[in-house]
């Protein structure tokens, strides 16, 4: 059962009077998977997702989630930390965490135990009864983090979870997120950084201007562009690479040449014309292209 | 609103919508209740009503310095009068008499009640003599005006020879000339004294006189619908008491659940909220939560009125000269409490709509203006009802939405109205309570996760005609 999706989205449009926010948008998320949420600011991912955690609902398309249509009783099986997030000022922290998991049905005992295992994982432990704003940004981050996992939820949702982070705590999230990937929960998270979309997700999702760009699992996604960009180190046989019908552009950098093969050539017919052209050759390397460049030869193009 | 209401009651049956509700109503009346804020204001409210009763009193009861007066009288026969019209003993019973009046009569304007605080204060007089004889007086008033401008004297009072006739003029000319008490009194204790003068001169004696204008023992008291007495100064007092005490909750509560409102839209915890249950739960729960701390003060201050009072009458004689109580029936109370929440559901709503429609406390304190300004008409109007709680006028304000929520229990404290008037004023007040529930959870809703500025009315307009 676990290649059955937990969340699916389909054909998904919500549009703010003259402006449509999300155009037809449809994608799947698997439980035990990272699922990537990427694209430009104002693409319509926070509209997305605040359809996913029933905040707003669309004006056509459906919502599934774990089988369901979803609903309001769904949302207790959500865990959501919005981009734009906030802890009431003066009140303790122990308090507000209470009330924040009131609000997803966890009883007060059970929520009291939850409360103090994370706290002491998020090493707070005595921050408990200060106020937010006795605590650094860092902290209350963090508080907001515990605050969307209090309830145990099937499906996490993280708009921007490491902006503001320092690396320290950067890696000490990844990791409580891939305890709950080992747990078959499923994570979805929107970002910026594709560094750390590319260290994490398993499967992506980059919209623009609120549609669809590309979508799928990291290797196809970055397969469907890879075997065109080649590093290169030789000496001799230069001329092969004047050979338009295989190379579109050969820029020299310092100690290696980056080649451009034209589309659909073979890059073992070039490895065998510069054999044959007399090079001695130290590298050669296909390059698949980073996040980074998929994502911006995406949104510029 | 039906619908919303009719999915949230649907879902409480799961209990799931509920048991939401119900922890939103704890968080928000603990965060009320739990603040020294509240404790603070729950003691200082009585205290500071309190010292308004008392500053006043103790303020005029500081007596001022003596005036020194000459006072110069070829006939010889006024001065001595007006000398035993301001002894201090005149003074005191006058200002005793005065206070009386102004502890029993709370619908006196404010000018009287200044008068008559200040007749209270006991201005006192010293007299000096002068000797007028074989003085010009044209002399006599130079010599006065120096002893004036010494700083032996502060004024003086010439009676001219023809007292007695109607064009008689008495020449006062006082340094304190902006001393209204003084003056006040030194004009009546002058008045009396040539009226004395005069009818002795009629040969009416001061006895006859006494016996002839003696006041008429007036014994007022209001009736109520079966024709049983009651007090109506303290009827009076009491109906102020409550309108003030009501239109005073509604504004702190009001603007209370308005910065409520505000902090979780300012920082950004309302998409958390929106995410774990409906808006309509999130607003109504707020509102039942404020409410609540609101109806905790209140039942605060009406229960320690009634010790106090009761611990006064008890342990001293006051008892008699406090104005007889008004007779309070358990369905009186029943009724406050029900205008009380009434009125406070109206409000609340209204700020509960500005709060998510602005983007700071600051910019909601100034759209807070229009709902403060309804209330403090109602207060106004409640004076209306006080003087006449039968009138047509007291009628429609006591049925009128905004307003009856302050107007009937005053009314209803100065005379209980026929029933079906009052289920009425429910009524139409429990109408304008549905509408204005209906608008703010739709404006609450988009404007709750709108940031950045302060919506239009065209837009909130938009927010509620799309379902």
């Amino acid at each position: 059962m676990i290649d059955s999706p937990s969340l699916r989205v389909e054909h998904v449009s919500k549009r703010f009077g003259e402006f449509t926010a999300v155009d037809d948008l449809s994608f799947e998320v698997r439980p035990g998977r990272v699922f990537g949420f990427l694209g430009p600011n104002g693409a319509g991912k926070t509209t997305t997702i605040r359809m996913i955690v029933g905040i707003t609902a669309p004006d056509s398309g459906t919502v599934e989630l774990f089988g369901q249509h979803m609903s309001a009783e769904m949302q207790d099986r959500i865990g959501y930390l919005p981009e734009e997030r906030g802890l009431y000022k003066k009140m303790k922290i122990v308090d507000q965490l209470r009330y924040f998991a009131a609000l997803k049905n966890v009883s007060g005992a059970e929520a009291d135990k939850r409360i103090d295992f994370w706290l002491d994982r998020m090493k707070l432990s005595e921050w408990k009864s200060k106020k937010t704003t006795d605590l650094s940004k860092g902290m209350q981050q963090k508080i907001q983090f515990i605050s969307t996992v209090l309830h145990d939820p099937d499906l996490l949702i993280l708009d921007e979870p490491f902006s503001g982070l320092d690396p320290v705590n950067v890696e000490f999230m990844i990791e409580v997120l891939a305890e709950f990937k080992t747990k078959e929960k499923t994570i979805m998270f929107s970002t910026h950084q594709m560094e750390t979309a590319e260290r994490l997700c398993n499967d992506i999702l980059l919209i623009n201007k609120s549609k669809k760009v590309i979508g799928g699992s990291l290797r196809e996604v970055k397969e469907s562009y890879g075997t065109n960009l080649i590093a290169l180190r030789m000496t001799g046989g230069e001329s092969v690479l004047d050979d338009k019908s295989i190379v579109t552009k050969a820029i020299v950098h310092a100690d290696e040449i980056e080649v451009h093969l034209t589309d659909g050539a073979d890059p073992q017919l070039l490895l065998r014309r510069l054999v044959e052209g007399g090079s001695t050759i130290s590298k050669f390397e296909e390059i698949e292209p980073s996040l980074n460049d998929i994502f911006i030869e995406k949104v510029s193009g | 609103m039906t619908y919303s209401l009719k999915r949230f009651l649907g879902r409480s049956k799961e209990s799931k919508e509920m048991r939401k509700f119900l922890a939103v109503v704890k968080h928000e009346y603990k965060k009320i209740v739990l603040k020294w804020a509240f404790l603070i204001g729950t003691l200082l409210l009585p205290l500071i009503a309190s010292l308004f009763a008392v500053v006043p009193a103790i303020i005029f009861s500081l007596k001022g310095e003596p005036t020194r007066i000459a006072i110069v009288d070829a006939s010889g026969r006024i001065a001595p009068r007006i000398e035993r019209n301001l002894t201090a003993e005149k003074i005191t019973a006058k200002a005793e008499k005065s206070a009386r009046d102004s502890m029993s009569n709370v619908s006196l304007t404010q000018q009287d009640q200044i008068k008559r605080g200040s007749e209270q204060m006991g201005s006192f007089f010293v007299f000096s003599n002068f000797d007028p004889i074989g003085l010009s007086l044209e002399d006599i008033r130079g010599d006065l005006m120096g002893k004036i401008s010494q700083g032996v004297l502060d004024g003086y009072l010439i009676v001219p020879e023809n007292y007695g006739s109607a064009d008689a003029i008495f020449e006062f000319r006082s340094r304190k000339a902006g001393d209204f008490v003084s003056g006040g009194s030194f004009r009546d204790a002058v008045n009396d004294a040539v009226r004395s003068q005069r009818l002795a001169d009629a040969k009416i004696s001061e006895e006859t006189l006494r016996e002839l204008s003696q006041n008429v023992n007036f014994d007022e008291k209001g009736l109520d619908e079966k024709g049983a007495e009651r007090d109506s100064d303290g009827v009076m007092a009491a109906s102020f008491v409550i309108g003030l005490m009501i239109y005073i909750t509604l504004a702190i509560y009001g603007q209370a659940i308005m910065a409520a409102v505000v902090e979780e839209k300012e920082t950004r915890i309302a998409e958390i909220l929106f995410s774990s249950a409906r808006p309509f739960t999130l607003m109504l729960g707020k509102l039942v939560g404020v409410g609540l701390a609101g109806l905790t003060q209140l039942g605060i201050w009406i229960g320690s009125v009634l010790v106090i009072l009761a611990v006064i009458t008890s342990q001293t004689g006051i008892a008699e000269l406090l104005p007889k109580m008004p007779v309070i029936t358990p369905l009186m109370v029943v009724c406050f409490f029900v205008f009380f929440i009434i009125g406070y559901f109206i409000y609340a709503s209204i700020f509960a709509l500005i709060g998510s429609m602005v983007t700071t406390v600051q910019e909601g304190g100034q759209f807070a203006f229009p709902p403060i300004m309804l209330m403090l008409i109602g207060f106004y109007f409640s004076f209306v009802v006080i003087r006449d709680p039968n009138s047509s006028l007291s009628f429609w304000v006591s049925i009128a939405p905004f307003l009856a929520p302050i107007t009937m229990p005053v009314r209803i404290l100065a005379e209980m109205p026929p029933f079906w008037q009052i289920a009425l004023s429910v009524l139409v007040n429990g109408a304008a309570i549905v509408g204005l529930v209906w608008l703010a959870a739709r404006v609450y809703r988009t404007g709750m996760l709108m940031y950045g500025k302060r919506a239009t009315i065209p837009e909130v307009w938009k927010w509620i005609r799309a379902s």
